[in-house]
């Protein structure tokens, strides 16, 4: 199906003076199984004012009416919050705007007439489901492998009755802007998910709730990432750049630093 | 209790763990090597570096034990560099359209499996060329002198130290990264220290197929131009002269 569809059917606002164009190659497939390809569309009355999500509902909108399939992508919050929406849009993960998420990104920032280049997140780990829907259910598994404090930490403690330093604080909630959108696989030459399961590990490994498990969980989730066929990091920083919360590669300083002492100390 | 180092050391950061520890004392090696070799500038006669040379010799079997050490060492951090590099490649089967790097990945961070071949490709040639080779009877500072002075070997020589030069930018800060040192009160110093290895590393290994192949010292001249030395009668091997 290497389609060029022409999918500027008459739409309801006439040509505002401000209509950006676009020539869009959005990666289409069926399913895990099928090989899937690019399909060419041509939109030539995008608003300025709208998300990237929003000018493809549009784009969907014209291909339903058409009677064609709509391009599935993932999305829920689009106030960049939840980590659903996942896509890729000129290589990069998010696009390029740093520490914005695609529903957070808006088509005035790109140029008038480009040429963008929609993929899904790519990572063996990450199979896709459709077009641009990818399977991210492998972060969830490192979680349940111990990306979590079981004790009953009971309800919200006086504030200074557990003394937490400020810096250790800060650090904690850094890490826990995290909101495990995949953008760091998905950017990392390797797929490696080091960015993500580090964030997770400081987070806990930094507060008093998380010592109990600290050694035992880092452990664990270092072990469910490798079974997931995730790649070794190799200490090139992409996913910092990538990651729409600016979490920092000093947390997989952290990580490495926690997993080595655990290999020492847990029995 | 092993069982499980075992497993954890064959995990990915148990991988890179070993591979910047094995990598690092590598680097240890490196300054010695440079430090002694530099003896070879510090004479016109190229006597300090043989007696250097003779000295080393003279340890025999320790000698040998560090030779094995070493060997140990670079095939491990060997191994562990082809076996990491293909994981990483099977991690993404299906590759994107269009890629854009905007992190700190570098010429030095995306060809380190290409530097380090080199690497190894080189420390081969140079074994063959000083290790294994029959020592010649005016000493192994001419050797390495008229080694240097060919255009063939100085092409190899400087092209091996390019490469490990090159390794080693992203190599040092990787290490500390990988063992996570980064990011504690060590880190600035530190990566200061790995910055004046990569260089101070490949700018000395450098100054050896520079000075020598431009004549710039006496000696070189003149070992360049004597013809190589008949053999040495080979059961006067360097290391007997040394326990006289
Ligand atoms: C004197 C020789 C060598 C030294 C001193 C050295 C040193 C290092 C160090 C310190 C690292 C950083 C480890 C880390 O990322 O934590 C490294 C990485 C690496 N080395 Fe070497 N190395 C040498 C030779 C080799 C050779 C012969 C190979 C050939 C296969 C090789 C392949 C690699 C690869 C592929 C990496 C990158 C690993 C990664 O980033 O994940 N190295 N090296
Ligand atoms: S849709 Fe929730 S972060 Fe983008």
């Amino acid at each position: 199906m290497s389609s060029d569809h022409a999918a500027h059917a008459p739409s309801s606002a006439p040509n505002a003076p401000h209509a950006l164009r676009f020539v869009l190659h959005v990666w289409r497939q069926k399913n895990a199984q099928s090989t899937g390809e690019f399909a060419t569309f041509h939109l030539d009355d995008v608003s300025p004012d709208m998300s990237f999500l929003e000018m493809l509902d549009v784009l969907n909108e014209r291909l339903i009416a058409a009677g064609d399939d709509p391009i599935a992508f993932d999305h829920d919050c689009r106030e960049g919050i939840c980590g659903a929406c996942s896509l890729t849009i000129n290589g990069q993960p998010h696009g390029f705007e740093r520490e914005t998420t695609t529903c957070q990104t808006h088509m005035r920032r790109f140029e008038d007439g480009a040429t963008l280049y929609i993929e899904p997140f790519r990572a063996n780990a990450f199979p896709i489901v459709k077009d641009l829907v990818v399977d991210r259910s492998a972060f969830d598994r490192i979680i349940a492998a111990g990306g979590f404090v079981s004790a009953r930490t009971g309800s919200a403690p006086d504030a200074n009755a557990l003394p937490v330093p400020k810096g250790d604080a800060d650090r904690a909630m850094d890490a826990a802007a995290c909101i495990g959108c995949g953008a760091c696989v998905a950017s990392c030459k390797n797929a490696s998910a080091m960015l993500f399961v580090s964030a997770k590990v400081a987070h806990l490994s930094l507060l008093p709730q998380g010592q109990a498990e600290r050694g035992r969980r880092v452990l664990s989730m270092v072990e469910r990432m490798d079974a997931e066929g995730f790649g070794n990091c190799t200490n090139e920083s992409e996913c910092e750049a990538a990651c729409p919360k600016g979490i920092s590669v000093a947390n997989i300083a952290r990580l490495n630093r926690e997993y080595l002492r655990a290999l020492a100390t847990e029995s | 209790m092993t069982r499980r180092l075992s497993s954890s050391l064959s995990s990915s950061i148990g991988k890179k763990a070993l591979m910047s520890v094995t990598g690092l004392l590598l680097i240890g090696f490196l300054v010695v090597h440079l430090a002694g070799n530099l003896t070879l500038f510090s004479d016109d006669t190229g006597e300090h570096f043989d007696a250097y040379s003779t000295k080393l010799m003279s340890f025999g079997p320790l000698l040998t034990l560090a030779e094995i050490g070493l060997a140990v060492l670079f095939v491990v951090h060997l191994a562990l560099g082809l076996r990491v590099t293909f994981e990483n490649r099977a991690a993404r089967a299906q590759r994107y359209a269009l890629e854009r790097d905007r992190g700190s990945r570098s010429f030095a961070s995306s060809t380190m499996l290409v530097t380090g071949c080199l690497v190894l490709v080189f420390v081969v040639v140079h074994l063959l060329d000083f290790r294994f080779r029959e020592r010649a009877s005016d000493g192994l500072a001419a050797m390495v002198v008229r080694r240097l002075s060919e255009p063939a070997g100085v092409l190899i020589y400087l092209v091996g130290v390019t490469a490990l030069g090159i390794h080693l930018s992203h190599a040092f800060r990787s290490a500390l990264q990988t063992l996570g040192l980064n990011d504690t009160r060590f880190d600035r110093p530190l990566v200061r220290l790995g910055r004046v290895l990569a260089i101070g590393l490949g700018v000395g290994f450098a100054l050896f197929p520079l000075i020598l192949f431009s004549g710039a010292r006496k000696h070189t001249q003149a070992a360049a131009q004597a013809p190589a030395p008949v053999e040495v009668p080979a059961d006067v091997p360097a290391v007997e002269e040394a326990q006289r």
